[in-house]
């Protein structure tokens, strides 16, 4: 135990120290908080766009709501279609002087629009012409019918949509689109830091059979203790990252800093329950990835070979953001509670079942039951495949060599 | 120290198999207290592998060992300090921080450790490396950091795997000296090495393994008492002659002397035969057998190392 504490404790003091882990430590989170910003700000429409119209009172009042609409920011001219306008306005469309043009025709009784853009993808100014369009005609067919334009302002206000939570009976007042977003930070959080310092363990066992560390350490000290030793030290640090993320939120929700950043009332919600849970299947994830992580390691003897068996980690957890939509959508569901009953699988998508809804208590006990026991079957094996492995250097053992190391150790 | 009677190692009839290929087999040996022991042979011969199983790195298929006179037990691994073939130490620790940590996997408080580490490199000579990381040290300083992370425990066993390789005559001198002094404190030393010509004048007794067996073991007096001296290194001038005479099996022409292997014993007829026909000698050294010859005609000649 003491040596197990021994090697803990280097591992971490080597790691912590170095600036890997202080670069990791900022520039996670940072990019986190970028991706959210991007995903729930998104960014306004710009461009510049021609308006092609007969009906100039149509096209003046659709300038002024793509020029002044939330989502908007469009540069709008408004053209008559006088003659040799198509070609003028090609041109200018091929020169980048303009981004694409509007024609509306309101010859008919339903007016015919199209719009002529130099680039096929622009999905984006397409929505948003779209949305203006409804707008604008709405209101103008209003006006046609006789309504005052107070009263079809009156009319067309978007409604406020509050949101609360159920849980356990009782009605909470929380802002769910904030509490989603905590969620969906921290499943992303633990996936970084799990994948992370699971690799860490790997190459730290690479390292060693390379720098050949191993055989002075085997004289002294049990196989069953090197790994155990790595796991703990590597976790601690994975453990000391998010203690220092966990101090930094607390430290923006309690103070004034993030008002003065002038995020208004955007306020991460996380409850007493989440954060527990966080921590404990954050471990347990840790646990069953990085015991992979150490076989890996044993079984390779480069950092160039360990390369290809990234793999072997990255894609199991891979899998957990691919069903990340399913699973939000529908937390509840049959296929959501099956996959977050996949043990590769159970800390992230379990804790991100009960961030975002109400999961059944026998079901989240009974998923730490079964992580618990899949980590001691990996870890058995890994222990097995640690104790022959980090002594067989060149040659990459065959499956079969690996089934009878298991057997015979 | 204490005195002890039971030999420090002891290998009955062990056996080691990696998949097809035996390592080991039937290997006995017993390493007495304050003894230098060499355990040579060519490279591939099963040195390291046995000495794997002393330390269970790995488990013998057959046989047994016992340490300091008990069953192999984990136990008796802080009493052991290990200098393996392939040399091993963190690449980006300080060298103070990495001889602390290996002193304290073998029992010794941060302190204690702590100090042992300057006191060894002072004595080797190598105080400039305390503050380095290892991956700034020449090799032959890594060694002697390696050499340091072996003996500052004070093992009662020391076991080094081609202990000198790598090392600059000076530099090897030094850890012969300090190994020296070691087997003086009463402490037990096993060498291993395919240098046998190396660690010849050091050891009290050897065992030499070729191909997993056993071929030669006992003290090396015995050993080369149980062999004829019957080999003269001449240096002369002059007639050459008497390189003719019956007496001589074989000879082997070098640069400004001769060696010579006679049928029998008795150098001395050939010498007054070479005087007597005008030859001047300049050496006659009648030599006793090397290790490494002793070694050579057991196995036949058939060293592959």
């Amino acid at each position: 135990m003491r040596n197990l504490l021994l090697i803990a404790k280097r591992e971490y003091l080597e790691r912590v120290r170095t600036k890997a882990f202080a670069i990791a430590t900022v520039l996670i989170p940072l990019v986190m908080i970028g991706a959210i910003l991007l995903s729930t700000r998104g960014a306004k429409t710009a461009g510049h766009i021609a308006i092609v119209s007969s009906d100039s009172a149509l096209a003046f009042d659709l300038q002024d709501d793509l020029e002044k609409n939330d989502s908007s920011e469009m540069l709008v001219d408004v053209e008559q279609p006088t003659p040799g306008w198509q070609q003028r306005l090609n041109t200018a469309v091929s020169k980048k002087d303009l981004d694409g043009y509007l024609l509306i025709d309101s010859s008919a009784p339903d007016p015919v629009i199209t719009y002529s853009s130099g680039s096929k993808g622009d999905i984006s100014t397409k929505s948003t012409l779209n949305n203006a369009l409804r707008r604008v005609l709405a209101r103008e067919r209003l006006l046609h019918r006789g309504m005052k334009r107070k009263d079809i302002d009156a009319l067309l206000k978007t409604p406020v949509l509050q949101t609360a939570t159920v849980s356990n009976g009782h009605v909470s007042k929380s802002n769910t689109t904030s509490g989603f977003y905590a969620a969906y930070a921290l499943f992303f959080l633990m996936y970084f830091v799990v994948m992370l310092h699971g690799i860490n363990v790997a190459s730290s066992v690479v390292e060693e059979k390379s720098s050949r560390v191993f055989e002075v350490m085997l004289a002294t000290v049990k196989p069953s203790d090197m790994m155990g030793g790595k796991l703990l030290g590597v976790g601690a640090v994975g453990l000391t990252q998010v203690g220092i993320w966990v101090l930094c939120i607390v430290a923006l929700l309690f103070t004034p800093a993030l008002a003065l950043m002038g995020a208004g009332d955007f306020k991460l919600q996380l409850s007493g329950f989440q954060l527990v849970a966080f921590v404990l299947f954050f471990v347990l994830g840790f646990m069953l990835y990085s015991s992979i992580a150490a076989a890996v390691g044993a079984l390779v003897s480069s950092e160039q070979e360990l390369r290809q068996f990234n793999m072997v980690i990255a894609l199991p957890m891979a899998v957990n953001t691919f069903v990340l939509v399913p699973v939000i959508t529908a937390p509840n569901s049959l296929l959501s509670t099956i996959l977050s009953f996949i043990p590769t699988s159970t800390p992230l998508l379990m804790f991100l079942r009960l961030s975002i809804a109400d999961v059944p208590l026998w079901q989240i006990g009974l998923s730490i039951l079964t992580l618990s026991l899949s980590i001691c079957a990996v870890v058995w094996f890994a222990a097995r495949i640690y104790r022959v492995g980090i002594l067989m250097y060149g040659k990459r053992p065959t499956l079969p060599e690996i089934l009878r190391w298991i057997k015979y150790s | 120290m204490p005195p002890s009677l039971s030999p420090v190692v002891e290998l009955k009839s062990v056996r080691k198999v990696y998949d097809t290929k035996v390592a080991v087999e039937n290997v006995s040996l017993r390493i007495e207290p304050g003894s230098m022991f060499g355990l040579l042979g060519p490279n591939g011969s099963g040195k390291t592998s046995s000495i794997r199983m002393m330390i269970g790195i790995t488990v013998p298929d057959a046989g047994t060992v016992s340490l300091f006179g008990q069953p192999f037990s984990r136990d008796h691994l802080q009493r052991i300090g290990y200098l393996p073939e392939e040399r091993g130490l963190y690449r980006k620790m300080k060298v103070i921080d990495q001889l602390v940590f290996m002193g304290q996997l073998h029992g010794l408080s941060e302190q204690v450790a702590t100090k042992r580490a300057q006191a060894w490199c002072e004595r080797l000579q190598i105080t400039e490396a305390i503050p380095k990381k290892a991956e700034e040290l020449s090799k032959g300083m890594q060694q002697k950091i390696q050499f340091i992370t072996a003996l500052m425990h004070e093992p009662e066993l020391i076991i080094m795997d081609e202990p000198f390789s790598g090392l600059d005559p000076v530099n090897a001198g030094l850890l012969e000296d300090t190994l020296l002094e070691l087997r003086k404190e009463g402490r037990a030393i096993l060498f291993s090495t395919h240098r046998i010509d190396q660690v010849e004048k050091l050891c009290d007794e050897i065992s030499l393994i070729h191909r997993g067996l056993v071929v030669l073991s006992g003290r090396v007096r015995e050993i080369k008492s149980r062999y004829p001296r019957n080999r003269v290194r001449i240096s002369f001038e002059g007639d050459d002659s008497f390189l003719q005479h019956p007496s001589i099996a074989e000879q082997k022409n070098y640069a400004g002397q001769t060696e010579i292997i006679l049928h029998g014993e008795d150098a001395q007829p050939l010498l007054v035969y070479a005087v007597t026909h005008g030859t001047r000698i300049q050496r006659f050294e009648v030599m006793e057998p090397t290790i490494e010859d002793i070694f050579i005609s057991t196995v036949g000649g058939n060293v592959d190392a």
